[in-house]
């Protein structure tokens, strides 16, 4: 035990045995980090070559958690649950690869296709309908959050009309990035009059403004990423998801980060406030300045974790 | 813990315009990054061009100090070039 304690000490703080310096921040020590940072970006990189670039591999998104917290935001505002919609899901699913296909990132697509003709190809009459729209987020939790800070697709995850809901995560390549999309649909089926027109005067509230970016369009689709559904106990009137094939990668990497930059950020601390004590004059960098750098990338680090929503 | 704090103090006072930079800086590469969230790219460019300025924000710094040694200026690389390459996996993976 006090041998442990000692090589701690050794590690973090500066002593004759490490030269009055920290040994993780030696320079051994820290070409050691950026080896292993190196050779993990390779890692990665070599892993989304084998599996065909990104495919259901970039984000920690599952059909199963949005399902769930949309559930959950409404339970907390006391609204009905939505149930899982095979035909809502098919259309946010064929939303997603219109995007990819056509390049835009937006409700309406560049020929004025509009979110109520995937629905509706679906084979989903409805009489209320709604869309939100996500791209680029590392976690389901940081794509309902949005939602529920914006306005609009807060009113739209808590309208009270809808019942249904259904989700795509499909991942692609948007104006030459690599891009993952969530698409959310939802809908109340339009029980009266199956075979009268669909009234889309009551779906504006789902749709805000067009930022048409799209230019030539270019690939590609995500058979892979699609959310397999298994059908539930036939007595509940819902559908439960199935897991999908997702690793546990970004949240491990994600807190790993948090952890070697925390223990980074302390060892400059500690090694400043003895250095600052034992008046050491030494040659090396600004603790102060590598200790807000890192600052700066950890706040860096969740800003990026959060995608765009539409 | 007075000794770290009146030597930050000192720091700070000694190289205000230097901090004042690298702290302005930082705040407007997070309101750039909140700005372009989900634009993969612009947000590898953001993190690229903080990490290069942190490096020369050392390197000048260390040269107004008169303190320049190749040593200090790996310190800045390998700090630097760490943190970009955990960052790119989470913005291109």
């Amino acid at each position: 035990m006090k041998g442990i304690f000692k090589h701690i000490h050794h590690l973090f703080i500066p002593k004759e045995s490490n030269n009055f310096r920290a040994r993780i921040l030696h320079h051994d020590f820290l070409t050691i980090y950026l080896v292993a940072a190196l050779m993990l970006t390779a890692g990665v990189s070599h892993y989304q070559s084998k599996q065909g670039s990104i495919l259901g591999y970039a984000t920690d998104i599952s059909v199963n958690k949005l399902y769930e917290l949309t559930n959950a935001q409404r339970a907390s505002s006391n609204l009905q649950s939505l149930s899982y919609s095979d035909a809502l899901a098919q259309a946010a699913q064929k939303k997603a690869e219109d995007m990819f296909a056509k390049n835009y990132w937006a409700h309406y697509g560049p020929a004025g296709e509009t979110p109520w003709n995937f629905i509706l190809s679906s084979g989903y009459q409805y009489e209320f309908a709604g869309e939100n729209l996500a791209k680029n987020f590392l976690f389901s939790d940081g794509v309902v959050d949005a939602w529920m800070n914006s306005p609009t697709h807060r009113e739209n995850l808590l309208r009270p009309d809808y019942t249904d809901v259904g989700f795509a995560i499909v991942n692609g390549v948007l104006n030459g990035e690599e891009t993952t999309l969530v698409v959310q649909m939802f809908g109340k089926p339009l029980y009266v009059a199956q075979d009268t027109a669909p009234q889309q005067t009551d779906t504006e509230v789902a749709v805000k403004e067009v930022e048409t970016e799209a230019t030539a369009p270019e690939v590609i689709q995500n058979p892979e990423s699609m959310e397999q559904i298994a059908q539930a106990a036939p007595a509940q009137d819902t559908k439960v998801l199935a897991s999908q094939n997702q690793t546990n990668f970004y949240p491990v990497f994600f807190n790993m980060n948090l952890i070697f930059f925390l223990v980074l950020a302390g060892a400059l601390a500690l090694d400043f406030y003895f250095a600052s004590k034992l008046n050491l004059v030494q040659l090396k960098g600004k603790h102060v300045i590598h200790f807000m750098f890192i600052g700066f990338i950890t706040v860096g680090l969740f800003i990026l974790a959060n995608g765009n929503i539409l | 813990m007075h000794h770290f704090l009146k030597s930050i103090g000192k720091e700070f006072k000694k190289h205000a315009f230097d901090y004042l930079l690298f702290i302005s800086v930082g705040i407007c590469f997070l309101i750039a990054l909140n700005i372009f969230r989900g634009e993969r790219l612009i947000e590898l460019i953001l993190v690229v061009s903080f990490i290069s300025f942190y490096i020369i924000w050392g390197i000048y710094h260390h040269i107004v100090e008169n303190t320049l040694h190749l040593k200090v200026v790996m310190e800045y690389i390998l700090i630097g070039f760490t943190l970009l390459f955990l960052l790119k996996i989470v913005i291109l993976p």
